[in-house]
Formats: C-alpha cells, sequence, structure tokens
C-alpha cells in the first residue's frame, strides 16, 4: 500500500490546489477532481478518490461548506464553497507555499554566484 | 457542543459521503461511455482511476473520528470476538497470566508495605535508632551500652531534637478481673512525643512522672481500654494494680499506635531511672531512639555519637573500651524485624515467574496466530495497512493481558490474605501495621503497569512476525495449512529455551530454600519439644522480696504440678527455651589470666530445678546433673554447655574447673556440660550457657515444664489452676506447649517456604506447559510432512524419537543456561540460607536431572501423537 504522502506531492499540496480551485468557482466532487487534473496537465498522478478525504478534512475545519444541488448535466451534486476562513486559509498557505518555493528555487539555481 | 453535533450528525455525514462518492463514479462512467466505451469496460475503469473505494470512505471517515479512541474500541469490540471464538487459549492465557501477575501483586504489596511506603509516624525518615557496636569483634545490638552511657548521651549530644529510652516489658496486672500479664514497655517520658504520637483519651506522660520516687502513672491501649476497662470514658485518674502497686490511668493510646520494634504493647509505665541505675557504666537493659534536628543528617549525627563514645572511652576504659554507640534509620531497623531480604527474593523469584508467563503466553499467541494468517492475509488483501493489523494483534495481546491482570488482581489479593492468615497474632506486633496488608493505590498502579508492559513488549512479537506476511503467498496456499514464517519459529524456541532458563534458576532458588527450611525443622533443638507444655510469670519484687518467698513459690508450683494426673517429667528454670527472661553474665575462668577491658565474655544464665534437664531431655556430654547434693547452702556448682566447654577449655577437661561470674565475682565448680539447644530460633548459633541450681539461685521468673504422656487439652488451664493455688494473684503470661511456640517463632520461615514450594512448583509447571505447547504445535504443523516421512518408510519410533529429539535439544538449552545463571543469581541467598550452601551440589545436579526428565515426559505426548500420524489421511490434504 502506498501511505497518503507518497499519493500526496508533499503534505497539505492536494488541500491548497482544492482551495484554489474553489475559490475561483464552486464546484462538486467530480468537477473538482477533473479540474484539477485537467490544470496540473496530469502532471500530478492522484488517484480521485484520494480528494474526498482532504475534503472532509476541509469541511471538519471549516475551510469550505458542502451544499446538495444539481449539476449542470442534472445530477444530484454535492458543490463545495470557499468560507471566509477558507479564504483567509488560502492566502496565507499561498504565501508560505511561495516563500517556500522561491527557496527551494533558489538552492536549486545551477549557478549561484 | 460542536463535537456533541457532530457524534449525533456522523450518521447523516456517512450516508452523504457514500452517495457522493457513487454519483461521483456514475458520472466518470457516463462520460466514459459518452466517449464510445462500453458500460462494463467503463465502470472498471472509473473504478481504477478512483482507486479503493473503501479504503477512501474509509480514510474519510477517519477525518471525523476520534482517530485513535474509535479504532481502539473497535480493535477491543473485535478482540473480544476472537478472544470468545477460541475459548481454550483464552482460559489457558488467561489462567496463566492470573497467576503470573497475581503472585506479583501479592508479593509487591509486602514489597509496598515493608519497604516502599514510611513508617506511619509523622517525619518518619527523621527517627533514629541507637545500636550499640563492639568495634573489635563487629557484634552490633539493638541497645544502648549501658544505662549512664545512655544519660551522658543524652545530655550532650546536639544532633537530636529529642532522645527517648524504651524497654519492653510484662506487667502483672491484678483487679478489674482475673489476674493477667499484660505486655508493654517502660518508656522515658517524651517517648510518645518523639514518635509523633498522640493519646486518644487523657495525656501521655511528663517530665516530673519519669523519676525514681514519682507518683506511678501508666498509659493504656484502646484495646486493654475496651477489653479490661469496658471503655470507661473517666479512665484518666482511675487507679489499677500493677504489679501489687497502685497506678493511675493518665491516658489511653489508639489502637492504631504502634512501635514494632517493641513488639505487641498494652500498656506504658515511665522508665524512671533510679540513681544507682543512671549511673550503672556495666549493664544496659533498654534500647533507644531519638528524632535528628531537621538540618542534622544521619552522617552527622553519627560522627558526633563516635566522638561522645571516644570520650567515654578514655574515661572509663574499664567498661567501655572498645564500645560506641552507632546511629541507624529507625525504618531500616524494622525492616530487619520485618524480613526484607526475604521480601526481595520473593520479589525476585515472582519477577522470574511472571517473564515465564509471559514467555508461554507469547507463545501460545504465536502458535494462534500461525493458524490466523490467512484471515490477515485477507484484511491486508483488502487494503488493511501492516501497522494497522500490527495495532490489531497488539490490542488483542493487551487485552488478554488485561483479562489476565484484572483475574490476577483476585489472585493477588487473595494472596495477600493467606500471606497474613500465616502470620501468627504475637508476630503481628512487631510488623509495621500489625502485617495487615492491602491493595491500595500504589499496588493496582503496580499491577496494571506490569500488566501493560508485559502485554505490550510480548504482544509485539506476535504483532510484528504477523503484520508482515507476504499476502499473495499466503492466499496461494490452497490448504490454509500457512506454516508461519521461520522466524516465528524460531522466535517460539528462542522463547521456550529462556523459559525454560528461567524455571530452572527459579527451581533451584525455591529448592535451595526449602532444603534449609527442612534441615532447620529437622535439626534437633538439643531437648525434645513434644508434648511439653510451657507456663511462665514473673513474680512481683514487692510480694517476693525474700529469697525464701521464691523458693517456697517454685517448690510448691512444682510439688501441686507433680500431682497432676498424665504427667510425666517437669521441672522449673528461671528462663525456659522460646520464652522471655533471658539472663546473661560476664564470665571468668579462674586461674587464666584476666580479660582486658572490652575483652570480656558472656554467657547465658539460666537457674533450674534439678529435674529441669530430664523433663528437657537435654543430654548430659561429661559429669554430671544437678542432684540432691546442690541443694541450698552446699558445694556452689555450675553446669555448662557444649560451646562453653569448647571455647575456654579446648584441651582441658572442663570438670573441676573453677568459674567466676557475676558482679558479685560469685566462683563455682564445673560439675557438668550439657548439650547446646536452641534458645530462640532454630537457625541460631550455639552459645556460651551456663546453669546453676534454682535452689541456690531462686529466681523471680520462672518457666514451669510439664511433659505429658500425651498432648493434653485438660493441661493448661490444670497447670495454670496449680499456680492460682499457690497464689491466686499471680498472673501466667499464658500456658502454651512448646512445639507451638517454636512454629510460631518459626512463622516467617514457614511462609516463605510454602511460598517457595509455590513459586517453584508454578515455575516447573509453567515451564513444562512451554515445551509442551511447542511440540504440540509444531506437530500438528508438520502433520504433512510426518506423513510423508512415514509412507516413505520411517518407522513410528523414529518419527517419534525425531520428536521427542527435538523438543529435548530446547530442553536441555534451557536446563544448562539455567543451571549457568543459577550458579550466579543464587549467590545472595547466602544470607537467609541454613546450612545450605548457595551452589549446594545436590540441588544443582537433581533439579536439572527432573526437570529434563518432566520435559521429556512433556514431549512425549506430541511425538506419541505424531507416530499415530495416518499418511494416508495427512497426504490428502494435498
Amino acid at each position: 500500500m502506498k501511505n497518503r504522502e507518497q499519493r500526496d506531492l508533499f503534505p497539505g499540496a492536494l488541500e491548497l490546489m482544492i482551495l484554489r480551485t474553489l475559490k475561483r468557482q464552486p464546484l462538486h466532487g467530480y468537477a473538482l477532481a477533473q479540474h484539477i487534473k485537467r490544470t496540473s496537465n496530469d502532471l500530478l498522478q492522484i488517484e480521485e478518490g484520494s480528494l474526498y478525504p482532504a475534503l472532509q478534512r476541509l469541511l471538519k475545519e471549516e475551510l469550505v461548506k458542502a451544499e446538495w444541488g444539481i449539476s449542470s448535466t442534472n445530477r444530484r451534486v454535492r458543490i463545495y464553497k470557499l468560507t471566509a476562513k477558507g479564504v483567509k486559509h488560502l492566502e496565507r498557505e499561498v504565501s508560505r507555499f511561495e516563500t517556500m518555493l522561491d527557496g527551494i528555487t533558489r538552492v536549486l539555481a545551477p549557478s549561484a554566484s | 457542543m460542536m463535537w456533541l453535533k457532530r457524534l449525533f450528525s456522523r450518521r447523516r455525514l456517512y450516508g452523504d459521503l457514500s452517495e457522493e462518492i457513487r454519483e461521483h463514479l456514475e458520472e466518470k462512467i457516463e462520460e466514459l461511455v459518452a466517449g464510445g466505451m462500453s458500460r462494463k469496460e467503463a465502470a472498471a475503469a472509473a473504478r481504477r482511476e478512483f482507486g479503493n473505494v473503501t479504503l477512501v470512505e474509509e480514510d474519510s471517515r477517519e477525518v471525523w473520528q476520534w482517530p485513535s479512541i474509535e479504532s481502539l474500541i473497535a480493535d477491543v469490540r473485535y478482540g473480544l470476538r476472537m478472544l470468545r471464538k477460541s475459548p481454550g487459549f483464552t482460559a489457558a492465557a488467561v489462567l496463566t497470566l492470573a497467576l503470573g501477575i497475581g503472585a506479583n501483586t501479592a508479593i509487591f504489596s509486602y514489597f509496598n508495605a515493608w519497604i516502599i511506603k514510611p513508617l506511619p509516624y509523622p517525619q518518619a525518615d527523621r527517627l533514629m535508632v541507637f545500636v550499640s557496636h563492639e568495634t573489635k569483634k563487629g557484634w552490633t545490638r539493638n541497645s544502648v551500652t549501658s544505662t549512664a552511657d545512655f544519660v551522658d548521651f543524652q545530655k550532650q549530644n546536639t544532633s537530636f531534637e529529642q532522645t527517648t529510652a524504651w524497654a519492653g516489658w510484662n506487667f502483672n496486672l491484678t483487679g478489674d478481673g482475673p489476674p493477667a500479664v499484660v505486655e508493654g514497655g517502660r518508656v522515658s517520658w517524651n517517648y510518645f512525643e518523639t514518635l509523633g504520637a498522640k493519646p486518644m483519651l487523657g495525656r501521655t506522660f511528663i517530665p516530673d512522672e519519669d523519676r525514681a520516687g514519682a507518683e506511678h502513672v501508666a498509659v493504656l491501649s484502646q484495646g486493654l481500654w475496651q477489653s479490661r476497662f469496658a471503655s470507661d470514658p473517666r479512665i484518666a485518674g482511675r487507679n489499677i494494680t500493677i504489679g501489687g502497686e497502685s497506678y493511675t490511668v493518665v491516658g489511653v493510646m489508639p489502637g492504631t499506635f504502634q512501635f514494632p520494634l517493641m513488639g505487641i504493647a498494652n500498656l506504658w509505665t515511665p522508665l524512671a531511672l533510679t540513681d544507682k541505675e543512671r549511673t550503672d557504666r556495666g549493664r544496659s537493659w533498654f534500647s533507644a531512639f531519638g528524632r535528628l534536628k531537621p538540618d542534622v543528617t544521619l552522617e552527622q549525627a553519627g560522627a558526633e555519637s563516635a566522638a561522645i563514645f571516644a570520650r567515654l572511652e578514655s574515661q572509663f576504659p574499664q567498661t567501655n573500651t572498645l564500645l560506641t554507640l552507632l546511629v541507624s534509620s529507625m525504618t531500616d531497623e524494622i525492616g530487619k524485624e520485618e524480613g526484607t531480604t526475604q521480601v526481595m527474593i520473593s520479589f525476585a523469584i515472582v519477577g522470574l515467574i511472571l517473564l515465564i508467563a509471559c514467555a508461554n503466553v507469547a507463545n501460545l499467541m504465536l502458535a494462534r496466530a500461525t493458524g490466523r494468517t490467512k484471515e490477515f492475509a485477507v484484511r491486508g488483501a483488502l487494503g488493511a495497512t501492516r501497522s494497522r493489523l500490527a495495532r490489531q494483534l497488539l490490542t488483542e495481546s493487551l487485552l488478554l493481558f488485561f483479562v489476565g491482570g484484572v483475574a490476577g488482581m483476585f489472585f493477588g489479593l487473595w494472596g495477600i490474605r493467606w500471606i497474613e492468615s500465616q502470620i501468627p497474632g504475637h508476630i503481628r506486633g512487631y510488623l509495621v501495621n500489625y502485617g495487615h496488608v492491602d491493595l491500595d493505590i500504589t499496588t493496582l498502579a503496580f499491577t496494571l503497569g506490569i500488566t501493560l508492559l508485559c502485554g505490550l513488549v510480548f504482544g509485539l512479537a506476535p504483532a510484528f512476525e504477523n503484520s508482515r506476511l507476504d499476502v499473495n503467498r499466503t492466499l496461494k496456499e490452497a490448504s490454509g495449512q500457512a506454516s508461519g514464517s521461520k522466524r516465528g519459529a524460531r522466535l517460539r524456541r528462542i522463547f521456550v529455551a529462556a523459559e525454560i532458563a528461567l524455571a530452572v534458576v527459579v527451581l533451584i532458588s525455591t529448592t535451595l530454600l526449602v532444603k534449609s527450611f527442612l534441615i532447620s525443622v529437622r535439626s534437633s533443638p538439643g531437648y525434645n519439644p513434644a508434648n511439653v507444655m510451657v507456663a511462665q510469670l514473673a513474680l512481683p519484687k514487692t510480694k517476693y522480696a525474700q529469697e525464701w518467698r521464691l523458693r517456697n513459690f517454685s517448690e510448691d508450683v512444682l510439688a501441686r504440678i507433680q500431682a497432676l494426673p498424665q504427667v510425666v517429667s517437669f521441672g522449673a528454670a528461671s528462663s525456659v527455651p522460646y520464652g522471655g527472661f533471658g539472663q546473661g553474665v560476664e564470665v571468668e575462668a579462674v586461674g587464666k589470666p584476666a580479660p582486658q577491658p572490652g575483652e570480656r565474655l558472656g554467657a547465658r544464665f539460666t537457674a533450674v530445678s534439678t529435674n529441669y534437664f530430664s523433663a528437657m531431655q537435654i543430654g548430659l556430654v561429661k559429669g554430671r546433673l544437678f542432684n540432691s547434693a546442690d541443694e541450698q547452702g552446699n558445694s556452689p556448682s555450675v553446669i555448662i554447655n557444649q560451646t562453653f566447654a569448647r571455647q575456654f577449655w579446648p584441651d582441658e577437661d572442663p570438670i573441676g574447673q573453677k568459674l567466676q561470674f557475676g558482679e558479685r565475682r560469685t566462683v563455682r565448680t564445673i560439675v557438668g556440660v550439657v548439650r547446646d539447644i536452641k534458645m530462640y530460633y532454630l537457625r541460631e548459633r550455639p552459645e556460651r550457657q551456663m546453669y546453676v541450681p534454682l535452689a541456690q539461685f531462686p529466681s523471680g521468673t520462672l518457666g514451669f515444664v510439664v511433659r505429658t504422656a500425651a498432648n493434653s487439652a485438660a493441661m493448661p488451664t490444670a497447670i495454670r489452676d496449680a499456680i492460682w493455688a499457690v497464689d491466686r494473684d499471680q498472673p501466667v503470661s499464658s500456658v502454651e506447649p512448646l512445639e507451638m511456640l517454636m512454629v510460631i517463632q518459626d512463622a516467617g520461615n514457614r511462609v516463605m517456604t510454602k511460598l517457595m514450594v509455590f513459586f517453584g512448583a508454578l515455575a516447573m509447571f509453567l515451564g513444562v506447559i512451554g515445551i509442551y505447547g511447542v511440540m504440540a504445535h509444531l506437530v500438528s504443523q508438520r502433520t504433512h510432512e510426518i506423513g510423508i516421512r512415514t509412507a516413505l518408510g520411517a518407522s513410528p519410533g523414529q518419527v517419534m524419537g525425531m520428536v521427542i529429539g527435538q523438543g529435548m535439544k530446547l530442553a536441555l538449552i534451557g536446563v544448562a543456561l539455567g543451571v549457568l545463571s543459577a550458579l550466579g543469581v543464587t549467590r545472595p541467598l547466602a544470607t537467609v540460607l541454613y546450612q545450605v550452601a548457595p551452589n549446594d551440589p545436590l540441588t544443582f545436579i537433581a533439579v536439572p536431572i527432573v526437570f529434563a526428565g518432566v520435559a521429556a515426559v512433556a514431549c512425549c505426548i506430541p511425538a506419541r501423537r505424531a507416530m499415530r500420524v495416518d499418511p494416508l489421511v495427512a497426504l490428502r490434504y494435498e
């Protein structure tokens, strides 16, 4: 069995991508999975299923909320929306991620001087 | 209250989740079908991309759970179900653990009560006992060096807040009921105060009452106050009669007050030293202790005491040469009385037994786990992670240990009660809290602690073993006879060998202790205690001031005893074996160079009636016994024991030698030598002893010995009546068979021995069960292989030999390891062994042989089963 860390890019990456995607527009699970897959150019080989535990964690922390609704294809779906708390959390996480990425990029740069 | 809402909305939450996932898959399938796939293909593809649905659902749900607790509850429920499903395994494991944990609980509770817990006095760690010490020969004694020395020490020391003296005393109580001997003590006025004990009624003593000639006062125990004075609320101020004199009761001590060094005490009077006693440097007849000042350490107090006694030594070389007073913690001194060593040894032994029990249970679990490989393989295939499986197994083993621990607690409680019931009432006074020990918080915490610790340590092995199995391979095995991994099998063998080694160590240790007990019990005390009744009494000095009164009393009583029916022989002595009243004198051989100060030798001094030796059947070695020639006024004669003769006249005939003894330097001629006798303990070393005729040395303390034809129940009353016929106010302490007094005195060793027999048997039983279990399991696993061997022509004998050989290899490795470790481990037993060496060859040879023999029998049972394996049946599983 692969563990969660291996499935994820890094701990919390999936949550970050979900929040970012939901900030643009509220989506239901399937659409969310397809969107993340598409926009990341299938770079992230995530199993679609792994989305759900992540969504549950976000629900529990009240960063997103969910409501049953009807999708464009006329099916009963649960649509996820970012909460105010989620927006703030996302901003904080993104800036932290950028700082980290910046650091990593500097270290990985071929010629430092 | 968010968590509460969540708890109740969880069912809906989970429902939402399942529906959502179902919809997700449906949407995907529809999309793929729209893209031109068949519905079947699309469904498979959707699932493939989604991943493990059950696992995703489980993971998602876990988000909402308190993961540790909830999965623990699930594990516990599952574990309980598994334990119920195999009652045989569960019963065996729980019983094994209950015995192991119970034994530990029982012994630990004594360890806790006597070694860990502080004494029941405020700031008990400040209480110090004074111990006389002879620096050249090294002997110590739990009393002060002399009365005058202690008076000086009290005045000069600056280390102690209070110092106080006490002496165990028997009081003759008359009036308010039949005459009675009451045990108690004469104590300094500040005795209770120093201990920090408060009276429940009235007061304790004041300094003015602790002076010679002061008004007589007494303090009662709650027990005496209730039994003899009907709990009279106005007891303070009431007069009672002690030894024929009037005493005013000033207070009552509560029943919880106890001083283990004194033993049972129900009455206290002030020490009230006379001026003569205060300046007496020759003798000591009391003990003392003190309470250290808060900022003084034991070492500082010891150094000060040494300095004071060095001064006394140079001031009074005649009496104080080589003598000093040590300062020792009261906790340690009381611990010695209570048999700290015995408790420690028992504790070590039950620790080993617990290890054996745990190894046994771990083996049972490993064996059972091999039968469950399929179950785990299936669960693994369904997505259970290794850690999840290991956790499940660990929970199961912890559960098993927990159930065993609870059962063990009850077994332990029973053990505590049993040990307590084995302690005779007379001994209890010397034990903290009168030997009453309970399951307290500390003991419960200890039991829970060892239970969980053992459960973790011994549960980890099977948990780890099983969680690492190869799912594919196990599932492929058609028969389900998956033979557990080789590692597992090796682990079980290691466990069994270790278990046997431990069992051999325990068995050798317990055998040594039991053997030493049997030797001590069978050794002759130097007299024949069978059918001998002992009655003891102390005549009051006021009433029996003159020697002729003392002489008349003993002669009258003896005459009346002689007239009793069934009396075979009888006699009297100033002190009898296993009685009180022992006396010692300084002795010197006339015609030999006078001893240097500090080199003086003492001897036990006993005045005996002429018929005493024949009544006790103490053997004569040389010379003659006392006879009518040793009446009052005749030539002064003395009889000594073998040890005395050997030490004083190693190369000469002691008969006819002259002996000088006592303060009055009386000179007497030795007329006989008798055998050494045991005076206080079965295990005591013989000491110098001298006997003088009672007619020439009338004594105020008397022990009457009466040998009857058979044990007669009416005898004690008859003897008491004979005494009361002479003096109806004379209390008699108790009339008891000498054999009983010996048993009471030896009670500690008796309990210890019974425990050792039980522990030894338990260790052996567990060890043998262990090897039987492994071999039986091995045979059942190898049925198939044995079938092939038989089919290929192996004879039943060869098969049996193979199984026994394998089992015995394990057993012998264990036994050898056990014997080797026992050689080192038994060494500390030397202090409690009597006439048995810690490496006693017979024990070290017999125990391994017996153990190996029993192990061989245990291996025979599975071997016979192996022999009967029908190759056809065995091979049909193919």
